[in-house]
């Protein structure tokens, strides 16, 4: 049967491509509505006007983690209160692709967007790991360790316990002592950070509510 | 001028707008994007002090007077540049055009100075227009907003082959600070539209003869802002955003990406710019020249910032930039024993 925290838990597996955080815990999820085997989910960002792009991968990623539930029979998601809300309300529910949504105003799918936000989160992750001195990746552990070999996994960069523990956002091998390395990552850390801390604000400023921890 | 502890700073404000977004400006059919617009800036003045938030329908539109007194006599501010932002589609008579900006230039001679834009999408009548409005309001700079919507077109890039003739003409005409402003779309709305690599390749192509002021230091991507102007002589940071949405709301943050700032762009290539109305410019001088770098260990990579870095950024870049005089006592006092060299002498020659 499908349930409200199972719901949760579908969605917490959709992170937003640009701070690469679950849009569960950016507070992204504004409401969950199950009725039987149909989901309804609102979705609500921080501003009217956040890039078109990253909001139609967080619609679609949704749709699709919600379908994958056990039982689902009908998945509506409605992204409110955005300029291009109907485009991509209407595409998305009809499992469209981005360039179905904005017929002429595209070259190509998201899926480079997408590659490219990821190596920049891998690269952030790594940041957070630098303190420990691992020989192989199957020696880091924890949240951060587990993401990083998500993202590589994602990126078809090796991720058995026997590959190189840190990567530039590439892929190729590099030392954890590398100064250039450590500086990269840590600024673009410093970066998705910032970018989430904003976009909290904005979206606590938006509708009204307390600060989040 | 603001005082404090016997240093005196100049102040130049490099961002700010004197806007019009009102119900009554709002173009019709078009009320969703002006109403979501303005609200949004609002969001952000929501980030600022509790106590220099203001209402929206005070937002929407402030008077001359309030904004002598939030700039001139409250705000500390000696010269001031309006960045026009025009956004045609949604409000009648722009958000804040040339025009609007540039009917306050008689009330407070000497103290304002107004910017213009290009639309590479305009074509030829654009660089005639450009052409009046340097002719009109001997402009200096212009401001770029990549994201406008223009005819059913969501963005352009500095890149576009139509933009270049504009880079020509502002060449030809003097006009060489070029403030651009990244925002959520682009043409093609595939690509990451806060990307910088544009403005990379056309701040080499136009070194020694353009500007690149890069607002919001590129915010959302600054690590890609920071990689690139560390390696293009004419590219400035733009601080507008990161002293007002952050220094109040995440100091902890505002510290470290000023560390950034300072390690790869460095205290000669900063501008303050207060974004007002967004954020008024008095608490945000006088917290900006209260900040110092935190001691503790997630700092110690960082350089720090003494009170020649606050003049220079608060003033005295912009001012260079702008061939803008600055009184001697504002100055920073070249040694004695150095023979003083062109670039220490801030715009005495206009």
């Amino acid at each position: 049967m499908i349930t409200r925290p199972r719901v949760l838990e579908a969605l917490g597996t959709v992170y937003d491509p640009e701070l690469d955080e679950p849009i569960t815990t950016l507070g992204f999820v504004g409401s969950v509505a199950v009725d039987g085997g149909s989901v309804a989910v609102r979705l609500r960002l921080p501003t009217p006007q956040c890039a078109p792009n990253f909001a139609f991968l967080m619609a679609a990623d949704a749709s699709r983690a919600l379908w994958r539930l056990e039982g689902v029979t009908s998945v509506d998601v409605v992204l409110e209160d955005h300029y291009t809300g109907a485009e991509i309300n209407a595409t998305v529910n009809a499992g469209g692709s981005f360039s179905d949504a904005f017929p002429g105003e595209t070259r190509g799918e998201l899926d480079a967007l997408r590659a490219l936000f990821q190596r920049k989160a891998l690269l952030a992750r790594q940041s957070r790991l630098l303190s420990e001195v691992p020989r192989r990746l199957g020696d880091l552990h924890g949240p951060e360790a587990d993401r990083c070999r998500e993202l590589r996994r994602a990126l078809g960069i090796d991720a058995s316990d026997e590959a190189a523990p840190f990567v530039t956002g590439d892929g190729v091998p590099v030392d954890a002592t590398d100064v250039r390395f450590r500086r990269m990552a840590s600024m673009t850390a410093l970066s998705l950070e910032t970018n989430g801390h904003l976009c909290r604000d904005l979206l606590r400023v938006r509708y009204g509510e307390e600060a989040a921890a | 001028m603001y005082e404090k502890d016997g240093e005196k700073y100049f102040i130049v404000d490099s961002h700010l707008h004197f806007w019009d977004a009102s119900p009554a400006n709002w173009v019709k059919g078009q009320e969703e994007f002006a109403k979501g617009w303005i609200e949004c800036f609002h969001a952000y003045q929501g980030l600022g002090p509790a106590d220099t938030h203001w209402t929206l329908e005070h937002f929407q539109k402030y008077s001359v007077e309030d904004f002598e007194k939030d700039v001139f006599t409250e705000g500390y501010v000696d010269r001031a540049i309006f960045q026009s932002t025009y956004l045609k589609e949604w409000y009648t008579t722009g958000f804040n055009d040339i025009e609007q900006n540039g009917s306050l230039l008689d009330r407070f001679p000497g103290k304002l100075m107004v910017n213009g834009r290009f639309d590479p999408r305009d074509g030829e009548a654009g660089l005639e227009q450009l052409e009046a409005d340097h002719a009109k309001y001997g402009i200096k700079g212009l401001k770029l907003y990549t994201a406008e919507w223009n005819n059913g077109s969501r963005g352009w890039k500095l890149t576009d082959p139509e933009a270049r003739p504009f880079f020509d003409k502002c060449v030809e005409l003097g006009i060489k600070n070029i403030h651009v402003h990244k925002g959520p779309t682009i043409w093609p709305l595939d690509k990451d539209s806060f990307d910088v690599s544009d403005v990379d390749h056309v701040a080499t192509d136009y070194n020694g003869e353009l500007n690149f002021i890069v607002e919001h230091v590129g915010l959302p991507r600054i690590e890609d802002f920071c990689f690139m102007a560390t390696q293009e002589p004419n590219v400035y940071a733009g601080l507008s955003v990161v002293i007002g949405g952050l220094m109040h709301a995440r100091p902890k943050f505002f510290a470290k990406v000023m560390g950034e700032l300072l390690f790869w762009v460095g205290e000669d290539k900063m501008l303050f710019g207060s974004d007002y109305a967004i954020w008024e410019p008095k608490w945000q001088i006088e917290g900006f020249v209260d900040w110092e770098m935190p001691d503790d260990e997630a700092f110690s990579d960082f350089p720090r910032l003494g009170v020649e870095g606050k003049k220079k950024i608060l003033g005295l870049n912009a001012a260079k930039l702008y061939d803008i005089e600055v009184p001697e006592e504002y100055r920073i006092p070249v040694p004695p024993e150095e023979p003083a060299r062109e670039e220490s002498a801030v715009a005495v020659h206009p």
